[in-house]
């Protein structure tokens, strides 16, 4: 269970990313954040794991504290909580199995993993990791070699290498085209199903939100606006966390023309 | 301005600044100025390359430049200091530069002290160590061998710290964000990307090493330079041109093969 008590992030240049944020969920949930741009997702996400100090307030996860955790408990946390990127993150000039085996790094000894000497179970995670997305074909081909949507799927094995409670996703599919959006949409639902591993998932595109979430979360200028059950969620819940109507840039399916001419809002 | 309709302007040509012919000035004057400082006449143009110094370059003793123990065999030892230098300077460049670099500086002390030592350290001219370590541990191969690791160091941390700091720091924080130590995140999320880089940087320090270590001869640090000075003491300039010619062919052939090599890396 993830628990945040009034909690505030302030970024060294005094802007104000997360305000008095109040916010539990519950094992096994798959909870969709949506905003703007600013809005404090990518803040909330990094927050729960350390990556980004609370300023104040409280982030417990799993029982432990993370706000003010020594480096050793820090570590202790984030080897059960996967986190995947919106630009994937991968060593691109490495193998596909040498990027999965980084979820492996808290449990393997430091000398090991220094000297690539991966032990043969920590190996054998990797390739399941590499199994439940079906890239496994893949394991000794080098990441740069793999389209965007194979290199997110390799993003989303290593997190599950890690044998996570917990899984972080920032925006994963906003690099990616519609039909590999869908895919790797579905590959965390069904990861989310099957495992049982407790979901959050920045997302931008509205359709999609709704298309995979079971709970929504609406940031707006640092504060949670909205949380509720995806089905009740319509267009006006919409407008009150972007603050202004709803574009074709805000979906997926209509944004998937690039040949299309910008739409210009205020000319129309 | 009638498509002004249509949404954009062309704007007008921005004036050109006066700046650019301002600088040509100053540079002109005060090289004027340095000229006048220091005693430079141009006119001794051909008071220097009319002394009958030229003349004793020539014929080049071939016999002499060809025997092996004149000249291939200091020469073989001056690649044995660059080389020798080039792997001990370049193995040590390897966690300094990490230990340098800002994204994965182990912590603010590490990152300050290292970049404040190295900076001193590159602050000695390369020439000042192999006196240093001549005077330590005696004139030869040695000592030279020593001055140009210190001198590799300097040079690769320069270089490889500032492509660390230029790399994608992305699969570092994947790293970190599974719970990974520092030392293996370092090597696991960044080291693959820029291992190309470091040796590229470290073929290209080998070329300055091998022509460094040429001139650090001439201060008693063993290899090629030695020979130079020696004969340029009996005034056997006819000698030094042979070995520069040799120097050159040889040196110009590893550079070459060194570029080839860094452009297949990077």
């Amino acid at each position: 269970m993830i628990r945040l008590e009034d909690l505030s992030v302030t970024y060294p240049g005094g802007v104000e990313a997360l305000r008095g944020i109040d916010l539990t969920i519950d094992d096994g949930e798959f909870v969709v954040v949506v905003g703007l741009s600013g809005a404090g997702k990518s803040t909330l996400l990094r927050v729960l794991n350390g990556l980004v100090p609370a300023t104040s307030g409280s982030v417990i996860v799993e029982g432990t504290q993370v706000v003010g955790a020594s480096p050793a408990t820090l570590r202790q946390i984030r080897s059960g909580i996967g986190m995947i990127f919106q630009t994937f993150n991968l060593v691109n000039r490495t193998t596909v199995l040498n990027n999965v085996l980084m979820g492996r790094l808290s449990v393997v000894p430091a000398w090991r993993s220094t000297l690539g000497l991966w032990p043969a179970e920590d190996r054998e995670a990797a390739m399941v990791a590499l199994e439940r997305v079906g890239i496994v074909e893949k394991a000794y081909v080098r990441a740069s070699n793999l389209s965007g949507g194979q290199q997110q799927r390799v993003g989303i094995a290593r997190a599950l290498a890690q044998e996570p409670g917990l899984m972080l996703a920032d925006e994963p599919v906003t690099a990616l085209d519609p039909v590999t959006s869908r895919h790797v949409m579905g590959d965390l639902q069904r990861i989310n199903r099957e495992l049982g591993i407790t979901t959050v998932v920045n997302l931008h595109f509205l359709d999609l939100a709704r298309e995979y979430g079971r709970r929504l979360v609406g940031l707006r200028d640092g504060e949670v606006v909205f949380d509720g059950d995806i089905g009740d969620v319509n267009d006006e819940t919409f407008r009150d966390i972007y603050g202004r109507s709803i574009t074709a840039e805000d979906m997926l399916a209509m944004g998937d023309n690039p040949a299309s001419p910008p739409v210009d809002s205020e000319g129309v | 301005m009638t498509h002004a309709a249509g949404g954009s302007v062309r704007p007008d040509r921005p004036p050109r600044r006066p700046r650019t012919l301002g600088i040509a000035a100053a540079v002109i004057a005060f090289s004027l100025f340095a000229a006048r400082e220091v005693g430079f006449d141009p006119s001794t143009f051909w008071e220097v390359w009319s002394n009958p110094l030229w003349e004793k370059f020539w014929p080049i003793p071939w016999d002499w430049v060809t025997d092996g123990s004149n000249v291939m065999g200091p020469l073989i030892e001056t690649f044995q200091i660059a080389t020798i230098s080039t792997i001990l300077g370049c193995s040590l460049a390897l966690p300094v530069s990490f230990a340098m670099s800002s994204l994965t500086t182990p912590n603010r002390p590490t990152y300050l002290v290292s970049r404040a030592v190295m900076n001193v350290v590159r602050a000695v001219p390369d020439l000042f160590w192999a006196k240093l370590m001549v005077t330590a541990v005696g004139i030869g191969a040695f000592a030279g061998s020593w001055a140009l690791t210190i001198f590799s160091l300097a040079v690769m941390v320069k270089l490889f710290s500032e492509t660390v700091d230029g790399a994608d720091p992305g699969p570092l924080e994947a790293a970190r964000a599974a719970g990974g130590r520092h030392t293996p995140s370092v090597r696991t999320g960044m080291l693959p990307t820029v291992f190309p880089d470091y040796v590229a940087h470290a073929l290209y320090v080998f070329e300055l090493n091998i022509r460094a270590s040429i001139v650090l001869g001439l201060v008693g640090a063993g290899g090629i330079g030695r020979v130079i000075e020696a004969q340029r003491q009996f005034f056997r300039f006819d000698r030094i041109l042979g070995m520069l010619v040799i120097i050159f062919v040889v040196v110009f052939m590893i550079e070459q093969a060194s570029v080839a090599l860094r452009k297949r890396l990077v």
